[in-house]
């Protein structure tokens, strides 16, 4: 890439940290002190997690983690952020069983009942966090990346138990 | 014969040296303590029926009993990263610790960069420089994979880094790859002593800007996955000569396996300090192969 190109580049510019961690209490219940080392950048659509408030003078292609997309009409958590920090979350979160697990994990929507609110959600299976997944009216909608998905004939090293353990 | 005869005089036991690189390498993986511990990820796996033996010299890296790591859950969750063996070494002699400002000048597709940011605990910041387009784009999502937050990507030349000051600087450059070779056999009839000495160019030249952006005291590792004395000992000495104040340390791996750097080869004169650089061939640890020196700067 030609240094002009870079030099066009959007910048990152600071967010507020409790800006962010009001949005990720509010919906998930996450203290704001599970954010305290980290600092905020928005670039475009997304707001980005990194280690230090201050950065070094140099064009950047990502900093840290992209954390939080907003482009739609309601803040999306990525499936990253929320592999990070959704093991905080006190509300919106639910744990999916063997074979929930597998139709999340292959990208699918499924029927599911849970006490959680429509909107974006934290998905555990077997006490670690998934992902991001979208609850609307009875389904639960996997968001992991495409990239990450696996078809459930290609998915190893799922144990041999029968459906409903997890939960 | 593929590039491989011309270290028979040079590798210990060539015949088992020849006889190990023709067999495809064992399943590795790392333990990514960013997102796990070890633990908890050893008993996940025990339960999923997925056997695994961590190294007898890195608890962090494990065999693993299963043709297809990149399909298990674990490996979506980011709790393992799928990592060869032997590259695992770089990270470890360059030692980064949480809070330092740590250099990876050519970082895609990552795994060495993750490594590093987990043994930097997330803090601090680690820059992981890459100037293909395609390379940045699996860097990038290896970093998310891993949960990492400390890392920022830039796609400069390496070989023209902007000036910048580094605690440590990992130079793993670009090379013929003949490491590799148990994954990829093709790499074998790939080589020839042109290619190595035209990758020697832009070795020394990375090597060089590398050492130049590490801070007074800091560290400077060089790795390469290819046998070359001329893309290793001949780079490393070149750039001694021209970089001011900066010295070869000894590279020890405790429970490692490995041979010392050469001081000359078919002719050529690298030094006796050379021997203070590690070569690490498959026969010594089932492994592929690798080489390493670290340099301190003044």
């Amino acid at each position: 890439m030609s240094q002009s190109s870079l030099r066009n580049r959007q910048p990152f510019l600071p967010v507020d940290r409790g800006e962010v961690a009001e949005m990720m209490g509010s919906r998930f219940g996450i203290p704001p002190r599970a954010f305290e080392a980290v600092s905020f950048f928005r670039r475009g659509r997304n707001i980005w997690a990194f280690s230090l408030a201050d950065i070094p003078d140099l064009d950047y292609e990502a900093l840290g983690l992209r954390f939080i997309s907003v482009r739609g009409r309601v803040p999306k958590p990525t499936t990253y952020a929320l592999q990070l920090f959704g093991r905080f979350a006190t509300k919106n979160a639910v744990h999916l069983s063997d074979g929930e697990a597998r139709r999340f994990i292959a990208g699918e929507r499924q029927q599911l009942s849970a006490p959680v609110e429509d909107g974006y959600v934290v998905v555990s299976y077997r006490g670690d966090v998934l992902g991001c997944g979208l609850y609307s009216r009875g389904d639960l909608i996997s968001q992991l990346p495409k990239e990450r998905r696996i078809e459930g004939k290609d998915m190893e090293g799922f144990s041999e138990v029968s459906e409903g353990c997890g939960r | 014969m593929d590039g491989l005869g011309r270290y028979a005089g040079v590798i210990p036991e060539f015949d088992r040296f020849v006889e190990a690189i023709y067999r495809p390498l064992p399943v590795t993986a790392r333990i990514n303590a960013l997102k796990t511990d070890r633990d908890r990820l050893l008993s996940r796996l025990k339960v999923a029926g997925v056997a695994c033996r961590p190294f007898a010299w890195y608890p962090w890296g494990m065999r693993m009993g299963t043709d297809k790591p990149g399909n298990l859950v674990e490996n979506l969750m980011g709790h393992i990263h799928i990592q060869e063996e032997i590259s695992m070494v770089s990270a470890v002699v360059l030692d980064p610790r949480a809070g330092e400002r740590v250099l990876d000048l050519c970082a895609a597709p990552g795994s060495k960069t993750t490594q590093i940011a987990m043994m930097m605990e997330n803090r601090g910041l680690l820059v992981a420089n890459d100037p293909a387009n395609g390379r940045v784009a699996s860097l990038r999502s290896n970093c998310e994979r891993s949960g990492a937050i400390n890392v920022a990507v830039t796609r400069y030349d390496g070989r023209r880094f902007p000036a910048q000051k580094f605690d440590r600087v990992l130079v793993d450059v670009p090379c013929t790859g003949q490491g590799m070779a148990r994954k990829d056999p093709a790499v074998l009839g790939r080589w020839s002593l042109k290619r190595s000495l035209d990758l020697q160019r832009l070795q020394a030249a990375l090597l060089k800007r590398g050492a130049e952006v590490a801070s007074p005291g800091g560290t400077v590792v060089y790795s390469t996955c290819t046998f070359a004395p001329e893309e290793n000992e001949a780079v490393v000495s070149r750039v001694l000569d021209q970089v001011r104040g900066l010295s070869l340390q000894e590279v020890c791996v405790p429970d490692l396996q490995g041979s010392p750097g050469l001081s000359e080869v078919g002719g050529s004169a690298f030094g006796e300090e050379m021997k203070r650089c590690a070569r690490y061939y498959p026969h010594q640890n089932d492994t592929g192969g690798f080489f390493v020196a670290k340099l301190v700067k003044e």
